[in-house]
Formats: C-alpha cells, structure tokens, sequence
C-alpha cells in the first residue's frame, strides 16, 4: 500500500502545479510542443494520404476511433454534426480506425453507411495509434498548422466537443 | 474502451520502483485558462514520452501487482528512435504474462528505423523491436495489446520499400518463447499492389527455423485479392502450410500441405444501410514459436467484441487450426435519431477430414463451437435523452453453455457539460452439461462531468440455483472515478470487487480471477 500512497501523493503535487509550465505555449502566433508524428496511412479507397500533405492548411482535428468502440461512435456522431462548419474555414478532420484485421472489414461499410464527413483512414495494426500514445480509445488530437500537437483528450462524453471546439475556434483565430 | 484488469501477486513490501515511476507524473504543467490553448510539454522538438502505471492490490488475499510502462520515443526528419521501459514488480502470477519472472525490469522494447525517399518512392528500415501485419493477419500479425497482455514484438531487422503503387516488405525476427527467451528465428516477405485503386493484390511467405538441431522448417505462403467496386468491398485470402515433419509422421511423405486458411469477406453499402459477410476456414494454420507458446499469426476471429460487461465476458478464443464459420453484420442510421446494428455468427469445428484431424489421427464429427446472435437499437428521445436496447444469444462448445444477454442503456444530459448514465445488464445462462441455470444481474452508475471527472458505481449479482428450491446469491461492487490531472494524465481508481472472467479481444482473451481490493491506473501522455 505505501506505493501506492506515494503515486497518489506524486499526483497531487502533480496537480498542484510546482513544476507547472504555465499556460499558452504560444508565441508569435505559433505554438510550441511536441511534434505530430509523420505517418502515411491508406483511406478507405486504398490511396495513401500522409499527413503532411494535411498540414500547413490549417488545423488538422485526428480521432482514433474502432467500430468495436461505443464512445468512439459517439464521439463520431457528435463531430459528424459540428465538423463541417470548422472544414468551411479549413480544419482537416481525420478519423484513424484502429480495427484489426478482425474488424477492419467493417470500417468502410459503417463509415459510408453513416456519411461521415471526414476523411477516414486504416490502421490495422495500430503503427500510428502507438506513435501518437492512443491506447486507449477515443483518443483526439489537434495538431496546429505548423505541425505541433495542441490539443489530446482520452475517452469521449457528452461535452467534451466543447473543449474541442474552442481549441479549433482559438487556431483559427491566430494568423 | 477495454475492461479494467483484475490481478493478483504475493505481497512483497520494499519495491522503489512506483514512487520512481509516479516521478513522472510531476512532469506537468497545468492550463485552465479559457482564452488559451491546452498547456504543451516543453519537450525537444520531435521527442515523445507516454507512461502507463497499473497498481492492484487485492485486500482479501494481501497481494498487489504493479505494471509500468515507459515509452520514450523520438523522430527527426527521416529518424526515429525509442525505446519501452518495463517495470513489473511484483509482476502478474499469470505464467502466460509472467514468463516465469516475478520481479522484472528492463527495457523491453528498442529500435532505430530510418527512411529515404517519399511514402511512395522510397524504403524504410527498422533495427530492433517492431511489429508487423501482413494483409489480415492470415501468416503473420505481431502486435501489442496490453489489456489482454499480448506483446508478440520480433526483434530483428524490417524492412519495407515502395515503388509504382508496390509495397515491399522483408523480415527477420525472433519472438519471446515462453521462457522468455527469443530462441526461434522467423523470416517473411510480403508484396502488395495498389497500382489500380479498385484493385490491390498481395502475397506472403514467412518460414520459421525452431532452435533445435535437425528440426524442420514451418513454412506458409498466402495469396490475397481486394477488389473495390463502388459500394462493394470484397477480399479474399488462401494460404498453405508445410512442415516436413509434420508430413511424414502423419502422411508418410514430405513436401506436402499440413494445412490451410480461407478468409474471404464482402462489404456493400447503400445510403443509410450497410451489410458486411465474412466467412473463414482455419484448417492446421496455427503459427507458433517451437514450444507452442506464442502465436505469430492472428487471423480474423469473426467474432464481436462488446462494450457492455456481461456480452463481453465469455471465454471464446480462436482457434486457429480448428474453425470454419461465417459471420454477418448490419447497420442501419434512420435519421439522426435512430441507429440499429444485428449480427449473426456461426463457427464449427472442422471434421474427420480435415488436416487438424488427420495429423491427430482422430475422427470427431464437426460440432458448433460458437453461435451469437445481437441486436441493438439506439434512439436519440430528446436531445437529453439516448436509450439503447440490445439483446445478446450466445452459445459456446467450450463452457458448453447458452446465454441469452439483455440490456438497456440510458443517457441523460443535465447540461453541455454533465451527463447521467445508466446500465442495466441481465443474463441468464444455461449450463447444458448439468443444465443448471445462472443469472447475472449488473448495474452501472455514471455521472460524467465533461471533460475531467466521472463517477461509477458498478454492482453485480450472481444468482444460482444448484437444487431445485435453493437460491445461492453472490455480490459484487465497486466504485470507480475517473480524473485527469492538468492536460496530460489520465487516471481511474477502482475501489471494491469484481466478478472472475475472460477479457477477450478479437478472439484473444485472456482470464482475469476475482478481485476485491482497489485498482490504480494512470496514463500520461508529454
């Protein structure tokens, strides 16, 4: 038990903030922070899209979702109604399946049959979920246009599309 | 999301390892500011760090298990690097888990990968640990799960290169045995072409050298098609098995096949609605290391995996060297207030001549090894309300059971921001070796304070009836919370107990016994 006493004790210090950073890691117009991994996955037609070609649009909005995943597909359903309006204004929406093998027959049929949105793209064995730590799943990132990570949110709840929003709304203000 | 974990190991006081490990919990920064964005690690450009910390300790028993795992990654340009550090101490009694090591720390996972050229014209290489999957998994998928503690990584080289629409990819590797040695070598190559879009076509070899003097070679080689055709999807894939060995004490020759695999599957959509077919055949193609002990193949198991506690508790693994069943699976989106999703699937053991049975010289007529059935619906009422109803039938050879799973799912949204939820889950089991029936009730609270707090509170309630006129009763409970900490640590702490069952993903599952005690996970992210 007094190991576990001693995280808990770590996560309160943790929260408490002394080794904060502070706020907005921003400057001039640019955020600074970890860098997107690069990755290049197939879409749901078997083209490759990397993800450099996405950058430098404008914010780029990746869920990692399953069809297997209940908050997953609600997470979807709730990005499917208030995406469209942030595509408008140039945010790139991507949602990375992580099926398997197992599952992935699935993607392509659900995905249409819903009309998502968004760009959909395959990856089975979970290369890039590993790359972008998102184990487990809804995992949602938002990478700035220069390439930056701003944004990740674990799980999915009704609301947390807010957070979301005003990130992407907080971008798109910015030069 | 997958189930929490349930493990148990002998109390062993002393250990420096989580109070080390939660140290880096403190690399934090915090930012609730509301015109600003989420606070970023200010980590060198292209570096990446993820720590996962699983601590249980179960009360009733006085034993504790503590997991961690530390990832360090980096990625420059065409370099990238990493390594995964391990620490488990006291580590899982599960042998399959354990590999004999009780208390265990080392880096467990490294490699340096460089690559040249584009996406599309260029080649990757990989030194040290990696994982791999070749078309559906038919010869070789060598993945990480760990909430089913599956890490069947190859150290060795990969390496990939791609050209005119041609995906190239060779490698050789060695898996952990269950001694948690990597003794066998394993050699693969796979082609794959796209160059048509409505078109892509591939082929597999992999061959496995066991470390024993004189021992023959596994090889197996695989053929695979995916078309696209507007709203249909199909794929299909064969692959063969030899084993000198093998052949000639079971057929008296040697060159020829020890088994086979067929997974074909068909999707087609129109509008709202959408119908997927899958159908498989898994005749002998089981590929492991020497001792049998670690699978470098997964095929698709063509079964469902599920969300909700009861549906998922069931110990149905796939086998892959004795199956053949379809599955079909359909969704239907009404509007943007109604979904429903039913699927059927069937797998049956393979008969009499059959490579599996003809190697164990037995001669069992073919049985049902699995058949599920579910429906689910979900309707959004209000724009507060959501219900779901769902209604579950599974039978399984392997516990020779029938079940049948319903439940209802309630949501209600008291703001933007907060949010109820309850689950009520029923099953009745039928035990058709003793014919004793068994009732599982669950219960799960929620309440979901968007997007840094939930509350749970799950009970279970086993009912059996052993003899006629007597009612035994078992409860289980417990409360969980849900929090992150500043933007870049997610934790749940589970205090209380719960039920012995099978944690099963994709056809791969893994028993998990009884807990009562409390549960710490975090999971950070810089």
């Amino acid at each position: 038990m007094s190991r576990l006493i001693s995280c808990m004790l770590a996560m309160l210090l943790a929260a408490s903030g002394p080794f904060s950073g502070g706020a907005l890691a921003a400057e001039g117009g640019q955020t600074r922070g970890q860098r997107a991994p690069q990755f290049t996955l197939p879409d749901l037609d078997g083209r490759s899209v990397e993800l450099s070609s996405l950058l430098g649009k404008g914010p780029v909005l990746l869920t990692f979702w399953a069809t297997w995943c209940k908050p997953c597909l609600e997470e979807l359903g709730e990005l499917q109604k208030y995406i469209p309006s942030y595509q408008a204004r140039g945010v790139t929406a991507v949602a990375i399946s992580t099926d398997s093998e197992k599952s992935v027959a699935k993607v392509k049929p659900l995905a249409r049959g819903k009309k998502y949105p968004f760009l959909v793209l395959l990856d089975t064995n979970s290369e890039v979920a590993r790359r972008y730590y998102a184990n487990p799943i809804p995992f949602t990132v938002i990478i700035d246009k220069a390439g930056s990570i701003v944004y990740k949110h674990l799980g999915y709840e009704k609301g947390d599309e807010l957070e979301v929003q005003r990130t992407l709304d907080l971008l798109l203000q910015r030069p | 999301m997958k189930s929490l974990s349930r493990r148990q190991w002998a109390h062993r006081p002393g250990s420096v390892g989580p109070p080390l490990i939660a140290a880096f919990v403190l690399l934090c920064a915090r930012s609730s500011a509301q015109d600003s964005l989420q606070a970023e690690r200010l980590l060198p450009e292209g570096l990446g760090l993820a720590n996962h910390l699983e601590y249980s300790f179960d009360w009733k028993t006085k034993l504790e298990i503590l997991e961690n795992w530390l990832n360090l990654d980096y990625q420059q340009r065409n370099v990238s690097a990493g390594v995964r550090f391990e620490v488990f101490q006291p580590n899982d009694p599960n042998p399959s888990i354990s590999r004999g090591r009780s208390r265990y720390a080392d880096i467990a996972f490294k490699y340096v990968g460089v690559r040249v050229g584009t996406s599309h014209e260029g080649a990757a290489l990989t030194v040290g640990n990696y994982y791999a999957l070749f078309g559906r998994g038919l010869i070789l998928k060598s993945y990480e799960d760990r909430s089913i503690r599956v890490d069947n990584n190859l150290l060795g080289v990969k390496a990939v290169g791609n050209y005119a629409g041609v995906t190239f990819t060779a490698l050789t590797g060695q898996a952990l045995n269950f001694s948690g040695e990597r003794a066998d070598i394993l050699h693969a190559l796979d082609i794959e072409w796209n160059g048509l879009g409505f078109l892509g076509v591939g082929g597999t070899f992999a061959a496995h050298q066991p470390d024993a003097a004189g021992a023959a070679r596994t090889r197996l080689a695989s053929l695979r098609i995916q078309p696209r055709l507007g709203s249909f999807d199909f794929y299909g894939e064969y692959g063969i098995k030899q084993n000198n060995d093998i052949r000639e004490a079971a057929f008296g020759d040697d060159g020829g096949i020890i088994g086979r695999a067929l997974y074909g599957s068909a999707g087609w959509y129109l509008g709202p609605f959408s119908v997927v077919g899958e159908y498989k055949l898994y005749d002998n193609y089981g590929f492991r290391t020497s001792d049998q002990s670690s699978l470098y193949n997964s095929p698709p198991s063509l079964r469902r995996d599920y969300s909700y506690i009861l549906l998922n508790r069931h110990p149905s693994p796939t086998d892959p060297d004795n199956e053949q069943g379809f599955q079909l699976e359909s969704n239907l989106t009404a509007g943007e207030e109604t979904s429903l999703n039913a699927s059927y699937s069937l797998t049956r053991t393979l008969d009499a001549g059959s490579y599996y049975q003809r190697i164990l010289k037995t001669s069992s007529l073919p049985r049902t090894a699995f058949r599920e059935a579910y429906a689910q619906v979900t309707r959004l009422w209000t724009d507060e309300l959501t219900l779901s109803a769902a209604l579950g039938y599974r039978e399984e050879f392997a516990s020779n059971t029938k079940a049948v799973t319903p439940v209802l799912d309630l949501r209600y949204a008291l703001s933007a921001t907060h949010s109820l939820r309850g689950i009520i889950e029923h099953q009745q089991v039928t035990d058709r070796t003793t014919t004793e029936k068994y009732f599982d009730d669950v219960l799960t609270l929620e309440f979901h304070s968007a997007p840094d707090l939930s509350l749970s509170l799950v009970v279970e309630m086993q009912t059996r009836e052993p003899a006629s006129g007597s009612r035994e009763r078992t409860w289980w409970g417990f409360t969980q919370v849900g929090f992150k900490i500043a933007d870049h640590t997610d934790g749940t702490l589970l205090v209380g107990s719960r039920q012995a069952g099978n944690i099963c993903v994709g056809g791969v599952c893994r028993y998990e016994p009884e807990f009562r005690g409390i549960e710490l996970k975090l999971m950070s992210r810089f």
